[in-house]
Order: structure tokens, then sequence, then C-alpha cells
């Protein structure tokens, strides 16, 4: 498609609906501001979702949604990869070659089918349950490690190469819950003695403007993520639960947000923290 | 030696394998077939495939990829003068994207337990399965194929259910796909099993449900 359509899609409105504290609806954000594209956002309450959200996502009903000349996008990394489609002149996500596009796809996948799944798991468990999905994480955590040390992104700074990419946005918008959750379970996740070139990529990425721009305040994310634990616990009613890294919801009494949200609510914000990684 | 050539990790019941076969075979393009034991599974494919040990994996001179549904991009990709799998439309690739995702988390998800169970329980499976597919085939209406005129990407990634489904089906003693319910799917399921390379690639149907029989009477059992 040339000429004038192309220049009109292009430049149709775009409108972000998304959720603040989910790392699929950063993804999105940062993909937006890599490219430098402008957009409106609109942030959803997902224990009471808009009319809008539902009409536009009635197969997941989920953030995030993006609307681009009235057509509507769910689902992070397939919109990630449309914005690659729609704007291929502007800081691409995906490199050029096909073998380097299919790798980074294929992390894609084990970043939201293996990885993500088990820092959730940790999350939303406690005791042996717990210890298992960390020893979950940790494999996986080593097998990225090893493709940064030895495999397909050796001597990379960031997945991307010089400059972050896909895989970049799609495990780094979620990395951020591993010291989040580190320090409302107390377990140990990302050690940086095990997993030194993650950790180092981790923190590079952390340090980039957009990112910065994009990701949360800390303190916002463990207010957060201590509530909808302090919730999840409450609920399985596993008060005082032992085992390693179990989290004392007495203890979180004090730091668990005044508003808090009423049980079902809390327990669509937990599914949704759960498998956001 | 630089190793040369397209080479297919695969195993011969495996709908996912063969959604790699139908790529290769829409592009012209020559692949040796290596079918795997999976229960004892080659050194070559885990060394090609360490990370998540599976079938398929496409090795295109030296270089595995795994994950089906990469490949199928990857070949469509590589092979760009070929046949085009994937729309040209950023907003129908993510269509089609969207609904092979939806298939292989939602649908398949939904019709295995048909497999397991039995009774009154497997019908209400059977429903459910019915509601998942029910949505899918919106992804068909108007059309002769998920891709328009012609099969595409989303046509190579849900192809499967057209030969595997009604043996399934029969394996199971139960029907998830009729006429009445599924009038789209179940007329797609004719069109798609017509297709040149489809036909040609197909598994053993006797042998596919004598397996099929065999490890329901398993899960059944334990």
């Amino acid at each position: 498609m040339e000429g004038k359509e192309e220049n009109a899609s292009e430049a149709a409105p775009l409108k972000l609906l998304g959720s603040w504290a989910s790392s699929y609806t950063h993804r999105v954000q940062l993909a937006l501001r890599l490219k430098g594209l402008e957009f409106e956002y609109a942030e959803e309450d997902l224990a009471n979702k808009s009319d809008e959200l539902l009409r536009l996502n009635p197969v997941y009903k989920k953030v995030p949604v993006l609307v681009h000349g009235g057509r509507a996008l769910p689902e992070s990394v397939i919109i990630l990869q449309y914005l690659d489609d729609a704007w291929p002149e502007r800081r691409p996500l995906l490199p050029a070659d096909a073998f380097d596009r299919a790798l980074a796809r294929f992390w894609c996948h084990f970043a939201d089918d293996k990885l993500g799944p088990a820092v959730g798991a940790v999350f939303t468990s406690t005791g042996e349950e717990q210890e298992a999905a960390v020893r979950q994480v940790h494999e996986n955590l080593a097998l990225v490690e090893a493709e940064l040390r030895e495999g397909a992104f050796k001597g990379r700074r960031f997945f991307g190469g010089d400059e972050v990419g896909l895989l970049d946005v799609v495990l780094g918008c979620g990395s951020y819950w591993l010291a989040v959750f580190e320090e409302v379970t107390g377990v140990r996740l990302v050690d940086a003695d095990a997993f030194p070139l993650f950790h180092a990529w981790l923190r590079d990425f952390e340090a980039l403007d957009e990112v910065r721009e994009t990701i949360p305040a800390v303190d916002r994310l463990l207010e957060y993520a201590r509530g909808v634990r302090h919730m999840l616990l409450g609920l399985a009613g596993a008060g005082g639960a032992g085992g390693a890294g179990a989290d004392a919801p007495s203890s979180t009494a004090a730091d668990a947000p005044t508003a808090s949200p009423p049980p079902a609510a809390a327990t669509a914000t937990a599914a949704d923290i759960a498998v956001d990684i | 030696m630089a190793e040369k050539g397209v080479k297919v990790f695969g195993m011969w019941a495996s709908p996912m394998a063969i959604r790699v076969e139908w790529a290769l075979r829409l592009k012209g393009v020559d692949y040796e077939y290596i079918d795997e034991d999976l229960a004892n599974k080659s050194d070559a494919l885990l060394r090609y495939n360490p990370v998540t040990k599976k079938v398929p994996v496409l090795v295109h001179d030296g270089k595995p990829i795994a994950e089906s549904t990469v490949i199928v991009e990857y070949v469509d990709e590589a092979w760009k003068d070929g046949y085009p799998i994937m729309p040209a439309d950023p907003y129908e690739r993510a269509q089609a994207r969207f609904w092979a995702r939806f298939a292989e988390d939602k649908c398949n998800a939904a019709l295995y337990p048909v497999f397991t169970t039995t009774g009154d329980t497997q019908s209400e499976v059977v429903r459910e399965a019915q509601r998942c597919l029910k949505t899918l085939e919106t992804a068909l209406e108007g059309k002769k194929f998920f891709g328009g005129d012609a099969v595409g990407y989303l046509d190579l990634v849900v192809g499967w259910y057209a030969h595997w489904l009604p043996v399934v089906e029969e394996a199971s003693g139960a029907t998830v796909v009729t006429d009445e319910e599924l009038p789209l799917l179940k007329a797609w399921f004719d069109r798609f099993l017509a297709i040149d390379v489809v036909r040609a690639t197909l598994p053993d149907r006797d042998r596919l449900l004598a397996l099929n029989k065999a490890r329901r009477e398993q899960l059944l059992a334990a």
C-alpha cells in the first residue's frame, strides 16, 4: 500500500487502554515511546471494566488494547509487532534478519509461557509450593543467562543488540516485578552472582529514559504488590503459613494500602499481577 | 563444514510439526524430515532445542528454530518470494496472530478435556469446546479460508483440527464439530483437506485413531 492511504492510516489517532500496574500495558507504552508515536492513554479499573474495553476486547476483556483508526488490537506482543508492521520506518523493534526475528519471537514465547507464569507462581504461593516455583524461575533465568553468555545473544548489551528491541521490551517490562516480589515475599529471585549478565542487562534497561518514563515508581509497585499478596494469603486462609519466604500477613497489615480492594476485585487484580511478569 | 539445507524434527502424530511441513511445502522448499520418538529424544533434537526440548524444530543451514508458530512466520520471511503465508496488511496480520494465539491457548485447552472425560462431564466440556470454536469461527465469516481466498497463516495453525478432530471425536465417543453447531468450520474442514500440500502430508488416519484410542484408555484408567 503506497501513498495517501498509507499516510492517512499512519496519521490516524492512537489510543491505549491500560492499567498502571500492568506490565503488559507498559510494554505497549514503552514501544510507543521508543517509536516516537503520540497516543491517548485511558486508565482502566480492572475491578470495574469499562464498556469500551469490553466492546473492544470481547474475547479476553483484558488490557492492554490499542485502538488505531477505530480498530482494536489486543495482546501486547501482537500489538508490538503491529507497531513494527504499521510504522516500519520508525525505529524497528524487530531485527531485519529473518533468523534473528525468529529468535526474538521464540524468546518472547518463553517469557510469557514459561518465565512469567513461574514468577507469578512465586508470588501467589507459600511454603513448598513456592520453593518449587522459585526453582522453576531459576531454571528459566539460567536458560536466558546461558543465551547471553554463550548463545544467540552473546556479547550484546541488549537482546536487540546495541539498542533495545522487541525482546527487551517484553522481558524488561515485567522483570521489575522480580525485585518487588523479592521484597514482598522474602525470596531471592535474581541473584547478581548467579545471573550476572541478566542482572546487568536489567540494570541497563531500567536506566533508559523511555523506560523510566514508563515504569511506575518502585514504592507504588511495592505497596500494590504487598496489598495483593496480603489479600491472596488472607483469601487462602494461609495466615502465618510456614516455609521459607512465606510472608506473614500481620507484618504487612501496616503496609497494605488504606483503600484495600474488595476480595473479588483483589482476585481479579491478583490474577493480572500473578501472570504478569 | 557449513551445514546446508532444511531439516524438520517432528513426530508423525504432532499437529505442531505438520504446520511446519505445510508451510515448507507451500513454499516449494525441499526438506529432510526426522521423525522423533518423544519417549527417547535424539541427541540432535536436544542439541538443537535445549530450551524446550520439543518438536518441531526447523534447522535451516545449521541454524535451529523452535516453536511452530514462530517457525511458520520464519518460513514465510526466509522464502519471501514464495507463496504468501502471512497477510500483507498490518491489521490483518495482527488478527491472524490473535486468532492463532486464541486457538492455541483457549481452544486446544477446551478440546483436551473432551478426550479425557466421559458421560455428563464430557457433554459439559463438549459444549465448552464448541463455544470456544464458535468464537474462532467468527474469523471465517464471509471467507473461503481464514486467509481469505487462499490458505494463510491461521489456516496452517488451526488446520490440524480438520484431520485430527474427527479422529479425536471417534476415539472419545463425542461429536464437537457438527453442521448445526459449527457450520462454517465444518465446511472449511473439507476445503482445507482438499488442498494439495495438506493431502500430501496427513498422518495415516487409522494409525492416528489407534494411537488416540490407546492414549484415552490409558488416561481413563489412571
